[in-house]
């Protein structure tokens, strides 16, 4: 650790050897916390400062490799149990013992946990390593489910309140998210900081030829896109955007819905599509490349993010990036990204009529459209940059290596 | 605790197979397994168990290998994401 003062005699860390813990990281993507780590940790080596980020593994990545200054190691999960639970206990007997291995050679000035998936062996390593822990939450059980409906809910959110517990500073995405935490765990609120996602928009500074990109798609050209990309689960609200299609088709003709992501909801969204009569107008892609992400997203008319419960919505900073106009649920950090008719139109949460009438406004006015773009975009550029939220996480960092 | 305790138990037999594929550790050609070895793994009848492999398989969240003979079963990628996302 390189340290020096600045004029007020506080002591300020220059480099420093960071153990970011994480279930995610690309190309295991699951949801959000996969690239808000990527973007973080990259950052965070470009700054100087050494990250090592102990992931699990994933079909054809390596057990190591240095993304972009990052030293990434994915653990092997050498026995595994049914239940899901177990399951994630013993892969966090692994991570820890990769972390005391590293730990023999690097000494760790700071561990960050993120979400309570590898709270145990973040904790566990805070102990023995004697380092502070900062925990990135994420999203909440509670928030996640609606509520606690059975045991092993009521055990994910004891993991939750364990790690925020242990955790010398707690950070969260979103001024929501920073109620939420503070109210369902008890916490005090100087233990918190907010610092917000972010994206690296120039993946997103390149031209496509929209017709081939629709085409590759099985979409024709004359179609206007409605995308919406997320995990398929009932927090993400997919059920009103499929609600909302017979409204926007009426109206627009033209208008595709297409549907990226995968989760354990799609049958039941499959069956909805083809129960109210537009699964001719309903596409679902699965999974994608980022690649293959960024090329639809460019080519696209709308981004549609219905979400019922959403601590902070990357995804609507990837709209932003691309210049798509958005229609985005009036809750959780949606709320705060999104200015209502100047960065995006807000829907009511769990409306479909709300949700065609924002995207028929955007897909009849170009003028309107093209306004919330020009105001996204700007605010993409001055709020929500991986070097800025780099440089707020240091400061957290340094805030607990004081306290 | 039961294998699938509170949060699924209600799944479909496929996705709870998966799961429990997934869990285990069955995700990589290495870890495959035998259709009988699933069978006993997730309590299932043998014919169930090959009903429900040929729905993971058309959906692509398994994949299969066969050495001498013997079909092998693991998830793959997609599988993967499909258990995790409800966890996240």
């Amino acid at each position: 650790m390189w340290i020096c003062c600045n004029i007020t005699g506080h002591l300020l860390v220059i480099f420093m050897n960071i153990c970011m813990l994480s279930w995610e990281y690309p190309p295991r993507i699951v949801g959000g916390i996969s690239r808000h780590c990527q973007g973080l940790a990259r950052a965070l080596a470009k700054m100087g400062h050494t990250v090592y980020l102990i992931t699990l593994d994933f079909p054809g990545a390596p057990y190591y490799e240095e993304d972009e200054g990052v030293r990434v190691y994915r653990t092997a999960i050498e026995l595994g149990h049914p239940n899901f639970i177990v399951w994630v206990l013993l892969f966090n007997h692994f991570m820890e013992k990769k972390v005391a291995m590293l730990s023999k050679q690097e000494k760790f000035e700071v561990i960050h946990a993120h979400d309570w998936l590898v709270a145990p062996a973040s904790i566990s390593s805070k102990h023995y390593l004697g380092a502070p822990l900062i925990s990135t939450i994420h999203s909440t059980e509670v928030g996640r489910s609606r509520g606690l409906h059975n045991p092993d809910s009521y055990l994910i959110d004891g993991l939750e309140w364990w790690l925020t517990y242990e955790s010398k500073r707690i950070i969260v995405i979103s001024n929501s998210m920073r109620q939420e935490v503070r109210e369902h765990f008890r916490l005090p609120d100087e233990k918190i900081d907010v610092i917000p996602n972010a994206i690296d928009s120039s993946k997103y500074e390149i031209r496509v030829d929209r017709d081939d990109v629709k085409r590759r798609f099985g979409i024709d050209s004359s179609e206007r896109i409605v995308l919406f990309i997320g995990r398929l689960v009932p927090q993400k609200g997919v059920e009103y955007l499929i609600m909302a299609t017979p409204k926007i088709i009426e109206k627009h003709p033209e208008a595709r819905v297409v549907i990226v992501g995968n989760g354990w909801s799609k049958d039941y969204l499959l069956n909805l599509a083809s129960s109210i009569g537009c699964q001719h107008k309903v596409l679902f892609l699965g999974f994608l490349s980022d690649q293959d992400l960024i090329e639809l997203t460019l080519s696209s008319d709308v981004l549609v993010i219905p979400s019922i419960y959403e601590p902070f919505g990357i995804v609507a900073l990837e709209g932003m990036a691309a210049g798509v106009p958005i229609v985005a649920s009036n809750t959780g950090g949606l709320a705060e990204i999104i200015e209502h008719d100047k960065t995006g139109f807000l829907a009511y949460k769990e409306n479909p009529d709300s949700i065609a009438y924002g995207v028929n406004k955007i897909l009849s006015d170009p003028g309107y459209a093209s306004w919330l773009v020009q105001n996204a975009k700007r605010k993409i550029r001055e709020v929500y940059s991986w070097d800025a939220v780099a440089r707020k996480t240091v400061e957290t960092y340094e805030k607990a290596l004081r306290e | 605790m039961s294998l699938m305790s509170g949060k699924f138990s209600s799944l479909p037999g496929e996705i709870y197979m998966l799961h429990i594929l997934h869990n285990i550790g069955a995700t990589s050609p290495e870890r495959a397994l035998t259709l009988e070895e699933i069978a006993r793994w997730t309590a299932m009848d043998p014919l169930e168990a090959e009903i429900n492999l040929r729905k993971l398989l058309k959906d692509r969240y398994i994949s299969v290998e066969e050495t001498l003979g013997v079909k092998r079963y693991f998830v793959t990628a997609d599988g993967i994401r499909k258990v995790l996302s409800m966890y996240s």
